[in-house]
């Protein structure tokens, strides 16, 4: 009898508590690594400004962000990308625009590298280091995993019409990317500002163009993109609240080596 | 005339009857469902998609952008990483299980059986994390592999993570011989050494080939330990020391990002289901090999 | 069973014949071999034991155990997610103990053999043998997709329960047997009937053993990742760090790891790294010894055995 009373006291404080789960004061978002930190950040600042909204941020990447969003998983998936033409109910919101670069070992001394050679060392072409001017060593290249938003920017901006070969090592997330090509002699990779900025590694230039913020706004440098946080239909209440904190706060986005949409001179259509 | 207390307890005894059998009902039930439900998920490959089993099987074209979902790669990483964790685990195993059921005084059982307790309770992701810190710069300094993520790493964290199975499952093999066996070769001038290679090992053999296989079943189900050591290259391993992928990294490194519906997400549960095709063989050659010893 | 007994007294080489020294010599080179082989897996635990408490015992300072987590800079913590690893074990249990226990009750005590047996006995063999990634995958389907719960603690923990009712039935059932008959034959004896005897007799007499095999899976519970990568989520919310709500983003201690050394970009991975693998290695190793005293202790209590 007392056990009865007590496993019926506990499923209806177990259902109490559910429904609060699914009140508007919670907001899940995850997927691009490289917007992850500055999403991060606003939660944080957000949260504190308002104590009664639960804020859960994690990585995964582009596709995962994408992935989850679709299926009602998480309220705002980040992505490097715009989604694919078959989902209609995702709702893209620009929050930002984020450069990103190609990364070297910085024992390898190399700080700068052309269009071609980028293409040929991710196409497989070139696999020695001296073949663009670099040591004798072997070129490691570290990819990125077929879910990343960075790959897709990479392929599109940098080394069109060639694709990256697979059979290279390949790495999920930012900042895996950077700690194994800190560590790798001979590594190669790419990754965003975001995480590339002040790390011991080489951000090389592409053509002569050395990857800096500012070379993003004037457009010299190509590899950027636009930062997506998509919602299943349009953004309604705490989470538009969210989203427009997250693309408006200069300091923020500024300490994440980020570019408020209304500075950027140059412009994509398809980013 | 039964009393209302006899009658209570035999009302009793019939609702717990009822409530256990309905529970060993479940466990029928729950497997039963993961079983449908993954068949289903697993077989759109063939069916929504229709593409042949043989092309999944064996082709190593893995490119969903082009529509080839070829698992060859990740199927014969698998196949790798779990041989080389059987060969380098396996006989040292059964060694170690040989030695607690013949060899071990009893102090020293004491201590090794708590040790391999510790051992089986470690985390798979700390023994990942392990094989992370202590072995990627250990090959990555002294071999070949410019990265020291390897098939080699894979298969060493894997070896050791199964040697707790094979050794306690060793062990029972052996314990459960009867004596009667030992002291007919000791009596006829067997060494010890001659008895266990000639007499218990045979006699033991069904039991263990079941540690064994129950040792390749955890080295084929293991994930987390693989995905931090192993590489993640979507190729085949270029030697021993180089980067590969297997069934289980794949499916937690892709399925996250793998839209739903998509070609991609339709292979990863083809992979999976194939996975618990391949855990079911596995049972089934245990009670195979069981049902020989008696 | 131990040969070591039996072993003929005399080991010396002198005075036998050459094929009898040959054997003598295999024998004593083997069992040296063997030696070696044991002691290195007790060498190995060691060197583990030691690797992890020197690289991370500086690192368990109270900020890094109640700590919040960071998700972009140094100096996290891992509060809510120990936290998490215990919210999820305990609700774990709770559904899988009663079933497993009562399933196990009916193998053991109940059953008899024919097809129903069988195929329960079968179906626990087979999900014990699922990888823990594909059981995490048929919780996705379920939990986060089906039944649009997202990521949830109670989604990660009814897979849990899924994925450990074979190991709890077979604790269940090896305690059982360990019962003698004796009892059970005097309990019925009396009149009592089997419901009352295995409720009365049997399973007090049987709790040590089944104490110490739940504490023993329940460490391993605490260690679980793959199956709760894709269910109970990768993060905690920080303004609900300490959730009540069976429906909350659980991220666990182990899956912390696992997320640090992959998708993680804060630059102290190792500190964070090396600070929660020896967290867990000493959950583990308090779990191990808990299951040992505790299964004791509860045994003595209740039946004046000591298992």
């Amino acid at each position: 009898m007392k056990r009865n009373a007590a496993l019926a006291a506990l499923l209806v404080g177990f259902s109490l508590s559910a429904t609060s789960a699914f009140a508007d004061s919670s907001i899940t978002a995850a997927g691009s690594t490289a917007l992850l930190p500055l999403v991060k950040d606003a939660a944080g600042a957000y949260q504190a400004a308002n104590p009664s909204v639960k804020i859960s941020v994690s990585g995964g990447g582009s596709g995962t962000g994408i992935n989850q969003v679709n299926a009602k998983a998480i309220d705002i998936g980040d992505s490097d990308i715009l989604p694919p033409a078959t989902d209609p109910d995702l709702v893209d919101n620009k929050v930002a625009v984020i450069g990103f670069a190609v990364i070297v070992n910085p024992d390898l001394k190399i700080k700068n590298l052309t269009r071609k050679q980028i293409q040929d060392i991710f196409a497989g072409n070139v696999t020695n280091w001296n073949q663009v001017g670099g040591p004798d060593q072997k070129i490691v290249v570290i990819n990125r995993t077929r879910g990343s938003g960075t790959r897709v920017v990479f392929e599109k901006t940098v080394i069109a019409p060639e694709k990256v070969t697979e059979g290279g090592l390949s790495e999920d997330a930012t900042g895996t990317v950077i700690s194994v090509v800190k560590q790798t002699p001979g590594a190669i990779s790419y990754a965003a500002f975001s995480g590339t900025h002040g790390q011991p590694v080489t951000e090389v230039a592409i053509d002569g163009v050395p990857a800096t913020e500012a070379n993003v706004i004037t457009g010299k440098y190509p590899f950027w993109s636009y930062e997506h946080m998509l919602t299943n239909g349009p953004a309604t209440g705490e989470v538009k609240k969210f989203i427009d904190f997250v693309s408006s706060n200069t300091e923020l986005l500024a300490k994440n080596s980020f570019i408020k949409i209304s500075d950027m001179k140059a412009s994509e259509t398809n980013r | 005339m039964i009393s209302s207390i006899a009658r209570r307890s035999h009302r009793n005894e019939r609702i717990a009857l009822s409530i256990i059998r309905l529970c060993a009902g479940f466990v029928i039930f729950a497997m039963a469902i993961i079983l449908l439900y993954l068949a289903v998920e697993g077989t759109k490959t063939f069916f929504v998609d229709h593409f042949s089993p043989l092309t999944f099987l064996f082709s190593p074209d893995y490119d969903l952008d082009d529509n080839h979902p070829g698992a060859a790669i990740f199927i014969a990483g698998t196949l790798l990483v779990t041989v080389f964790a059987i060969v380098v685990g396996g006989p040292f195993g059964i060694a170690v299980g040989v030695f607690l059921s013949e060899i071990a005084p009893k102090s020293m059982a004491q201590l090794l059986k708590p040790a391999i307790e510790l051992l089986v309770g470690i985390p798979s992701v700390v023994y990942g994390w392990l094989g992370l810190t202590l072995l990627v710069p250990l090959i990555r300094d002294h071999t070949s592999s410019p990265s020291g993520f390897s098939l080699a790493g894979a298969g060493i964290v894997l070896a050791i993570m199964i040697l707790p199975t094979v050794i306690s499952l060793s062990e029972d093999a052996f314990n459960s011989l009867p004596p009667a066996l030992r002291e007919g070769s000791l009596a006829l001038g067997a060494t010890r050494f001659q008895t266990i290679v000639r007499v218990l090992l045979p006699s033991a053999s069904s039991g263990l080939a079941v540690a064994l296989i129950l040792g390749i079943a955890r080295a084929v189900g293991e994930t987390l330990a693989i995905q931090l050591v192993i590489g993640n290259a979507t190729a085949f391993p270029t030697g021993i020391f180089g980067p590969t992928a297997t069934l289980t990294t794949v499916i937690v490194g892709e399925m996250p990002s793998a839209t739903q519906g998509s070609l991609q997400e339709h292979a990863l549960f083809s992979m999976a289901f194939l996975l618990l095709i391949i855990a079911m063989v596995l049972i089934l050659l245990v009670r195979f090999a069981l049902r020989k010893r008696t | 069973m131990d040969v070591a007994t039996t072993q003929p007294r005399s080991t010396s080489l002198v005075g036998s014949s050459p094929s009898v020294r040959a054997r003598k010599f295999a024998d004593q080179a083997a069992t040296v071999v063997l030696w070696l082989m044991a002691s290195s897996i007790i060498l190995l635990l060691a060197l583990f034991i030691v690797y992890m408490f020197y690289l991370g015992a500086r690192y368990l300072t109270p900020s890094f155990i109640f700590g919040m987590p960071a998700e972009t800079s140094a100096g996290g913590g891992v509060g809510p997610e120990i936290y998490n690893s215990f919210y999820i074990l305990i609700l774990t249990l709770i559904f899988t103990v009663p079933i497993s226990t009562a399933a196990g009750v009916y193998l053991q005590e109940y059953a008899a053999p024919g097809r129903f047996r069988e195929l329960v006995v079968f179906s626990a063999e087979s999900l014990a043998t699922i990888p823990s990634i594909v059981m995490g995958l048929f919780g996705l389907l379920v939990f986060v997709y089906l039944f649009k719960w997202k990521f949830t603690a109670l989604g990660g923990a009814l897979t849990l329960t899924l994925l450990n009712l074979p190991a709890l039935m077979r604790v269940t059932q090896e305690a059982l047997k360990s019962v003698p008959d004796t009892y059970r034959e005097a309990s019925m004896g009396m009149g009592a009937t089997r419901w009352q005897t295995v409720l009365n007799v049997v399973l007090p007499s049987a709790i040590g053993r089944m104490t110490t095999g739940i504490v023993l899976i329940a460490g391993r519970i605490f260690g679980e990742t793959a199956a709760l990568i894709f269910t109970a989520g990768l993060s905690v919310s920080e303004n609900a760090p300490y959730d009540l709500n069976p429906f909350h983003t659980a991220e666990t201690l182990a899956v912390h790891l696992w997320y640090t050394h992959t998708e993680s970009i804060v630059p102290d991975v190792d500190r964070i790294g090396n600070g929660s693998a020896l967290v867990l290695l000493i959950m583990v190793l308090v779990f191990n010894v808990a299951a040992r005293v505790g299964g004791r202790a509860l045994s003595k209590r209740l039946t004046g055995r000591p298992t």
